[in-house]
């Protein structure tokens, strides 16, 4: 079974000694982070901060599902599952979306604090990066919204910074659902864009925000889907949004339709701060309900985050259902975790020049946060790095098998190698390296690899298997 | 302790021009309101003027200039600028600058 909420995924993985429990003070002023930083780029259990300097009664749950044993816990699975199983879980689970469920009551409710009283450094928002632009307070949350024309309804995960008692800077991009629905309802209309920044909800539901998912879809059904169960919501004190139910804080707001303030920079996902600072969306905090004894949720940024599992699962994903949409003869897709949200593997039946751009150019249509795309023949295991740098160094050709497309306008501004410049105006490129035989190969003529499981015959195979197996290797 | 600030520039030199300019101070005093940002007409001086708070600048990408400034804070100003969300902040710094 998946969890009804965070506290009962934290028991989960402290049984499984995937979590550590603190209870010296840590300092949120990047002491704490630096620990849940280390955390990552360690592969390390998930911290429990239960005493946090300046702020008594508080704790700090940090980088809940970043690491593949804790999303399988997540998922209700044992944490020794494999990779492909986590992928297959989510893909076929997404396919069952389950609607949410309202609700009246509600333990987020338990501490309501009214938009005169609200103060955000009551909170132990913590500084996450030395250098980074203010403390993160939206690192691991859900953030709702609205449609200003219709009913559709979007979670999204996106990055939050306190600028005084009231005032968030965030930076859901422009490209992002979120921005769409800015720009296109509220913006022209010159009308506030009510937000709710649920934090600490049950990891799925969370991963349900970070997932690349269908514009107009309402990601609490696929929540709803991976944990098998409807998300219960509960309705906001200061506007018509609806929250998960299970939160442990949730932050009330207004984004301005006419109003900015410095944003940034922050140590991102790509694993680098990169200067993205400076256009960004400003939010005036209307309400703040929490938990008597509330959990904040964070996710350590930078190399190996937290999206290194749950972007990589829900944007591999997609890329394969949207391939799949196009009649690209796809068999699998793999996002590294290693590559930072950068480099999908894709694997398809019938290789070439012709699917590694279709490939590039269907990935790149509307927003492009993949930059680099390895397209490898089926027989070359997508989840195997090895086998994949094997392909990539051997099978792609230097001068030909390199595709790039270039765009305007829809560039990932995260990206490191991208200038100030192409960052301002959203200018980048993608590449496929197409790593597989020319379809117009004679097979005969075709090199073969020199691997046991291609250059030799089954028979053999079966012998140099047994006889391994013998041998106690 | 005599009091902190810290700004993000993205060019250093328009802030040590020596006229008043638009900027949002993060202060580092310690405690529970640390960073808290506030937006100022101020002037900035380096090397640093006696009695004046320290500010150290940073640049876009977060690092910091090892030689402090120092700041002299003439106007508070509102808590955000007029401009349409995903608006360069710099440039609606320097409209309010002009105003």
């Amino acid at each position: 079974m998946a969890h009804g909420n965070m506290r009962s995924f934290l028991a989960a993985i402290e049984s499984t000694r995937d979590l550590i429990t603190i209870d010296d003070e840590v300092d949120w002023d990047q002491e704490l982070s630096g620990i849940g930083r280390l955390g990552c780029e360690r592969n390390a259990p998930s911290f429990l901060f239960k005493h946090i300097k300046d702020y008594p009664g508080w704790r700090i749950a940090c980088n809940p599902i970043a690491t593949w044993r804790r999303m399988a816990i997540a998922f209700g699975l044992r944490p020794e599952a494999p990779v492909p199983e986590l992928y297959a879980t989510y893909a076929e689970r997404e396919q069952h979306l389950i609607a949410p469920v309202k609700v009246k009551d509600s333990p987020c409710k338990e501490v309501v604090i009214p938009g005169d009283k609200v103060n955000l450094f009551d909170l132990p928002v913590p500084m996450v990066h030395e250098g980074d632009g203010g403390r993160y307070l939206g690192t691991w949350d859900l953030v709702v919204s609205k449609d200003a024309k219709t009913d559709w309804v979007n979670w999204g995960m996106y990055r939050f910074m306190v600028h005084n008692e009231r005032l968030l800077t965030g930076f859901p991009r422009p490209t992002s659902h979120l921005g769409k629905m800015l720009l296109d309802g509220y913006v022209p209309q010159g009308k506030p864009m009510p937000i709710a920044i649920a934090i600490g909800c049950d990891p799925l539901c969370h991963l349900a925000a970070a997932a690349t998912f269908r514009i107009s879809g309402n990601e609490s059904e696929l929540a709803g889907g991976l944990r098998r169960a409807p998300v219960e919501l509960v309705k906001c004190e200061t506007s018509d949004l609806y929250v998960p139910a299970e939160a442990e804080i949730v932050i009330e707001a207004d984004v301005y339709p006419d109003r900015v303030n410095q944003e940034g920079p922050y140590g991102e996902y790509p694993g680098y701060r990169s200067g993205e600072m400076g256009n960004a969306i400003c939010a005036r905090v209307r309400a703040i309900t929490h938990r008597r004894d509330p959990i904040l949720t964070l996710d350590t940024t930078g190399f190996m985050d937290s999206s290194a599992t749950t972007t990589s699962i829900s944007g591999a994903i997609a890329i394969q259902r949207r391939l799949e949409a196009n009649s690209i003869p796809v068999k699998a897709v793999y996002v590294p975790p290693e590559g930072g949200v950068h480099l999908a593997i894709v694997s398809v039946r019938k290789g070439g020049a012709d699917i590694a751009r279709k490939v590039v150019e269907t990935l790149t249509v509307r927003r492009a946060l993949i930059s680099k795309v390895i397209v490898v023949d089926e027989d070359v295991d997508v989840f195997n790095m090895a086998a994949v740098l094997h392909a990539f160094a051997t099978k792609c050709h230097p001068a030909n098998g390199i595709h790039v497309t270039r765009y305007v306008g829809r560039a990932n501004t995260l990206t490191p190698a991208y200038t100030q410049e192409e960052r301002v105006t959203r200018t980048g490129a993608s590449v496929a390296f197409d790593a597989t035989w020319p379809p117009d190969w004679a097979k005969d003529a075709t090199p073969v690899r020199a691997t046991l499981d291609s250059m030799y015959s089954p028979d053999i195979q079966r012998r140099v298997l047994a006889r391994w197996k013998a041998l106690g290797l | 302790m005599s009091k902190e600030y810290e700004i993000f520039a993205r060019n250093p030199e328009r802030v040590l021009s020596g006229r008043e300019v638009v900027v949002t101070l993060r202060d580092l005093s310690p405690g529970r309101r640390k960073y808290r940002g506030i937006n100022v007409r101020a002037v900035v001086s380096r090397p640093p003027r006696p009695g004046e708070p320290t500010l150290w600048i940073r640049s876009v990408v977060g690092l910091r200039d090892p030689q402090p400034c120092s700041v002299r804070i003439v106007e508070e100003l509102p808590e955000a600028f007029e401009a349409v969300p995903y608006s360069d902040f710099f440039e609606a710094m320097e409209r309010a600058e002009r105003r």
